[in-house]
């Protein structure tokens, strides 16, 4: 066997043929492996179990806790009087982590109708005016334009948060933070809720003397939500 | 802050320019030895695959806003990289120690090198690179005949007092960092085992069924665990050479290594919290001082300081004959061009977020050009007078066989790569047009 053969076994044995240098090189292949397993076993198998619940987007069920803060007012309008009516927002308690859902206003005439109470109903209008109030104004769901002479409550509602309507839904995401994500804004439901009443009496009841005013009610109340998921 | 811009394109100028002047300069140098010869021809065509996988990928960059089909980038990127990683594990079986030195075996590997690049590249694109990851793996052997060589001839150097025994313990650390530079920058985070974290992180940002996949992963892990061990070992080695012999600039080279790794491992530590928001959470950005740090250290050592670690490989090395009249012109332009355009890089990225007006930066350019113009003499004289082929070295040993090879059958390399690169592209093309 010559030294120069370029056999790859005389190769290697002129290669390895320092002690002192094949200590050190086994060291670092003994290095390679120890590091190798131990990051291995963090890569291959605790990483890829972790990744794994991710592999595909998990479904989520979102319910919502519901709470509710009522404001009422009392007003007393002339006849053939428009009355404008802001109610802060602000002034409505929103317990923490919950968000503004909707708003329903109910309009209530003092009158009731009937024929043993003679009484003929005044007509009413009440409209939510579309202003700065951080809603979702053009959601098909609303209702912001009322008008009764029947002595029934007129019910108005704006949607303030995104697509929320108080439904569970199920939802697809990776993890409960972003399944929770579009229900974590803040921001919705923040300035004045804006009304205007309009009162046209019908004063033409016999017995009872000229009607010419009308008291009005006007109950707000603010629906929240907060929302929660559950894996399904 | 103004954004910072990619050096992929300057890397793909870069390696294109260098890979394409250095075939023409082994052309031009026949006298040199086998190992000369082959190892030259495998480090150009390595340097000019990676430039073609940088210039798809800076297409890519540039046009992914765009509603451009970048399929056939996508392929040519992928491929070209799969292409050098097989030519760049087996160059260390041929340079600075040559395995191989039969002259059948040396024939062979054209022909090994483009069926194992042609089978791996059809088979990554059957399955969308799915698995393009594992084929790090070839890397293991190559990083052991490399490490092997390094302590081999460090012993001899240290402990038999062989002065010339430090030109192949140099070459072998140069190519280690040349090839495992950008993992070598990850070594404190590699052994604290935080970058299965960030493997997390972009398994879920890339969509994690198309990436968690168990060979991609112990790729990217062996890469790591690579360049982890080659950082603490070459440390180890050049404190080692630095008590007995002094210090030398590959010494301060691995510290400094040594140094942004420690660091990155840190800022890595630093931003864990950042990385599992993925999981935990959404996806935040990273701050914009971590990606600074590593468009400067593991960005600008992969994409700029390789090819010149490269080039430095080739005339240190004595690999081209850039002593002779024929080539020193091409060999003095390509060293001076490429300095300048590496500089000028830098400068260039510094500006984009230090308030450094373009007064300055060209005035702190123009300083580099002249320092370049006036030491070109120096530095050439320097790289040429210092050369010196490890042919010789191993040859005074009596370790390296004389394979009965003419010129005309180590060309056949050449030959063969520049086939498989016109078969890649033209496959590619195919395949982006059919699907």
């Amino acid at each position: 066997m010559t030294k120069d053969s370029g056999d790859v076994r005389d190769v290697l044995t002129n290669l390895y043929s320092n002690s002192t240098a094949n200590r050190y090189i086994a060291a670092t292949v003994l290095a390679l492996v120890v590091v190798f397993s131990y990051t291995g076993y963090d890569t291959l198998v605790y990483r890829h179990d972790v990744i794994q619940n991710y592999s595909e987007n998990n479904e989520w069920l979102v319910t919502f806790e519901t709470t509710s803060d009522t404001m009422q007012q009392t007003v007393v309008l002339q006849d053939e009087e428009t009355r404008d009516l802001a109610f802060d927002m602000a002034e409505f308690s929103v317990p923490d982590s919950y968000r503004v859902g909707y708003i329903e206003v109910q309009i209530v005439g003092e009158e009731t109708a009937g024929v043993v109470s003679g009484n003929q109903c005044d007509s009413i209008a009440g409209d939510i005016v579309r202003n700065d109030l951080t809603a979702q104004w053009d959601d098909p769901s609303n209702n912001l334009s009322g008008q009764d002479s029947s002595c029934v409550p007129i019910d108005l509602r704006l949607s303030v948060y995104p697509e929320f309507d108080g439904e569970d839904r199920t939802v697809r995401s990776i993890n409960e933070f972003q399944a929770l994500m579009g229900w974590t804004d803040d921001g919705w439901g923040k300035g004045l809720l804006s009304l205007t009443l309009e009162l046209d009496t019908n004063s033409n009841t016999p017995f009872v003397g000229v009607d010419d005013d009308e008291e009005i009610t006007i109950d707000i109340n603010v629906v929240m939500f907060r929302a929660s998921v559950e894996a399904i | 802050m103004a954004e910072l811009e990619s050096m992929t394109p300057v890397a793909a100028i870069v390696c294109i320019l260098l890979g394409c002047t250095s075939l023409l300069l082994l052309k031009r140098s026949p006298n040199r030895g086998w190992i000369d010869q082959m190892g030259g021809m495998m480090l150009s065509w390595i340097i000019l695959f990676m430039g073609v996988s940088y210039a798809a990928t800076a297409v890519r960059e540039a046009l992914e806003d765009s509603s451009v089909d970048l399929d056939f980038f996508r392929y040519t990127q992928y491929s070209f990289a799969l292409v050098s990683i097989i030519l760049g594990a087996s160059f260390t079986f041929f340079y600075p120690y040559p395995i191989i030195q039969k002259a059948s075996r040396i024939k062979a590997v054209p022909y090994f090198v483009g069926v194992l690049s042609l089978v791996l590249i059809v088979s990554m694109l059957l399955m969308d690179y799915k698995y393009v990851g594992a084929t790090r793996i070839v890397y293991i052997p190559g990083f052991i005949i490399l490490v092997s060589v390094y302590f081999r001839f460090l012993t001899d150097e240290i402990k038999h007092g062989d002065e010339t025994a430090r030109r192949l313990s140099f070459a072998a650390g140069l190519i280690i960092i040349a090839l495992h530079g950008a993992e070598m920058t990850w070594w404190l985070a590699q052994l604290i085992s935080i970058n299965d974290e960030f493997i997390g992180r972009n398994a879920i940002q890339s969509g994690v069924g198309d990436y968690s996949r168990i060979p991609t992963w112990i790729g990217y892990n062996v890469m790591t665990t690579i360049g982890a061990v080659a950082t603490l070992t070459l440390a180890a080695g050049e404190t080692w050479r630095a008590q007995s012999k002094g210090r030398s600039g590959f010494t301060i080279i691995i510290y400094l290594i040594l140094g942004v790794g420690l660091i990155s491992g840190i800022a890595d530590y630093a931003v864990l919290d950042i990385v599992n928001s993925c999981m935990n959470t959404v996806c935040n950005d990273f701050p914009e001082s971590y990606d600074i740090w590593y468009t400067f250290t593991t960005g600008a050592l992969v994409l700029l300081f390789t090819p010149l670690i490269s080039m430095y490989v080739l005339l240190n090395f004595d690999v081209i004959d850039s002593g002779s009249e024929d080539n020193r012109w091409l060999t003095r332009i390509i060293v001076i061009l490429m300095l300048l355009i590496v500089s000028s890089t830098m400068i260039e990225l510094l500006q984009s977020f230090l308030p450094v007006s373009q007064m300055i930066s060209s005035a702190i350019l123009a300083m580099v050009v002249a320092i370049f113009i006036g030491w070109e003499e120096r530095i050439m004289q320097k790289l040429i007078e210092q050369g010196e082929s490890i042919s010789k070295k191993l040859s005074s040993l009596k370790e390296i066989h004389e394979p009965d090879l003419d010129v005309t059958e180590l060309e056949f390399f050449s030959k063969a790569m520049g086939s498989l690169l016109v078969f890649t592209v033209v496959l590619c093309f195919l395949y982006s047009s059919i699907t």
